[in-house]
């Protein structure tokens, strides 16, 4: 690794510390949950070291608790963390990974990694470089496992998290992401059409695919109007197109 | 089936989708598809807030929360401030009951 690899993967790491204050009390829930449904501490932190995936980890714990079936939790699983190909095929479009950087940037891909640095990371001084995205991965993984582990020793003595009404740090931290990519109609558009539709799916189908339904139909909408009004433009090469903040 | 294989079962269904998005970045898209994934983050981002909000137990304190939140960020764009007057305006709304 050059010289020039950890000061992007600092302001990276950096970046996400906010957004700790939401990832700590869900890790803990997470690790009372699973050992409540009697995963062992390993098990339990195995979980976090491996699939690293908030939601599905959430559920696997809980339907381990419920007596669920092995194949049930496995493609709950599945279904959940399908939504990740979204912001893999979207983040490697303005990100060129090579063929060592991709698997280590694959493993700690998450919600909350991909929307921090797709909005951030063209604003840092090195650009959307991996050191950045790796930085950001990282911050949530190592505090995510730490915070799972803290949750399994030290459960029973810790005040409930729920408590705290920390549950609304995640969706503020995503609106303030939404917020400045509201820029014209049609985002303006897919926005409603995505959050409304996710909410009204949401009361029939698992949280994961939802916002994979929800992504892919708001996204598909918005590339209908905008590529019809590109066409329109296109004999007088039209207005440039608009680009991501 | 023993629960370590689980474990090792949902992992092997959560990384190789990582992977696969990551390693299409090269592939030659065409205009449609290309806008597509321009508003990927706006259709995800609006899905992950709003079944967040108006489907917790919890929507009024939560909406309300939102709400300033969302304001103060477009009068300021400023994340933290953004997160932090939210998660107040929230902490007010439950201590007036709501």
């Amino acid at each position: 690794m050059t010289s020039a690899f950890f000061p992007p993967f600092w302001r990276g790491y950096r970046l996400m510390f906010p957004l700790w204050l939401g990832m700590v009390p869900f890790a803990v829930a997470y690790a009372l949950t699973a050992r409540s449904a009697g995963l062992s501490l390993w098990e339990t932190q195995f979980m976090s070291l491996t699939t690293f995936a908030g939601a599905s980890q959430f559920a696997a714990a809980g339907m381990l608790g419920a007596g669920a079936s092995a194949l049930g939790i496995v493609f709950t699983t599945f279904l959940l963390n399908a939504r990740h190909l979204l912001y893999g095929l979207s983040l490697a479009r303005q990100l060129p990974l090579s063929r060592r950087q991709r698997p280590v940037a694959a493993q700690f891909l998450t919600d909350e990694a991909y929307g921090m640095v797709i909005v951030n990371g063209p604003k840092d001084p090195a650009g959307l470089s991996f050191p950045f995205l790796l930085g950001a991965e990282l911050s949530l993984y190592s505090i995510w496992n730490a915070a799972t582990l803290l949750g399994s020793v030290a459960g029973a003595a810790l005040p409930n998290p729920q408590a705290l009404g920390v549950g609304v740090i995640f969706p503020l931290a995503f609106l303030g992401l939404l917020v400045p990519l509201l820029v014209d109609r049609i985002s303006l558009l897919v926005a409603l059409v995505s959050g409304l539709g996710a909410w009204g799916l949401s009361r029939v189908l698992p949280g994961g695919l939802v916002i994979l339904l929800a992504g892919v139909g708001g996204a598909l909408l918005g590339a209908a109007f905008l590529t019809r009004s590109q066409q329109e433009d296109a004999p007088s090469e039209g207005r440039p197109m608009k680009e991501m903040p | 089936m023993s629960l370590p294989l689980v474990l090792l079962l949902m992992w092997a269904v959560t990384y190789p989708l990582r992977l696969l998005g990551l390693s299409l970045g090269r592939l030659q898209l065409p205009p449609f598809w290309l806008n597509f994934l321009k508003f990927v983050p706006v259709s995800v981002f609006a899905a992950l807030v709003v079944p967040d909000v108006l489907g917790s137990s919890e929507w009024a304190r939560r909406l309300v929360g939102a709400l300033s939140g969302g304001l103060l960020m477009w009068r300021t764009r400023h994340l933290a401030l953004g997160i932090l007057g939210g998660f107040a305006a929230y902490w007010l709304a439950r201590l007036a009951g709501l």
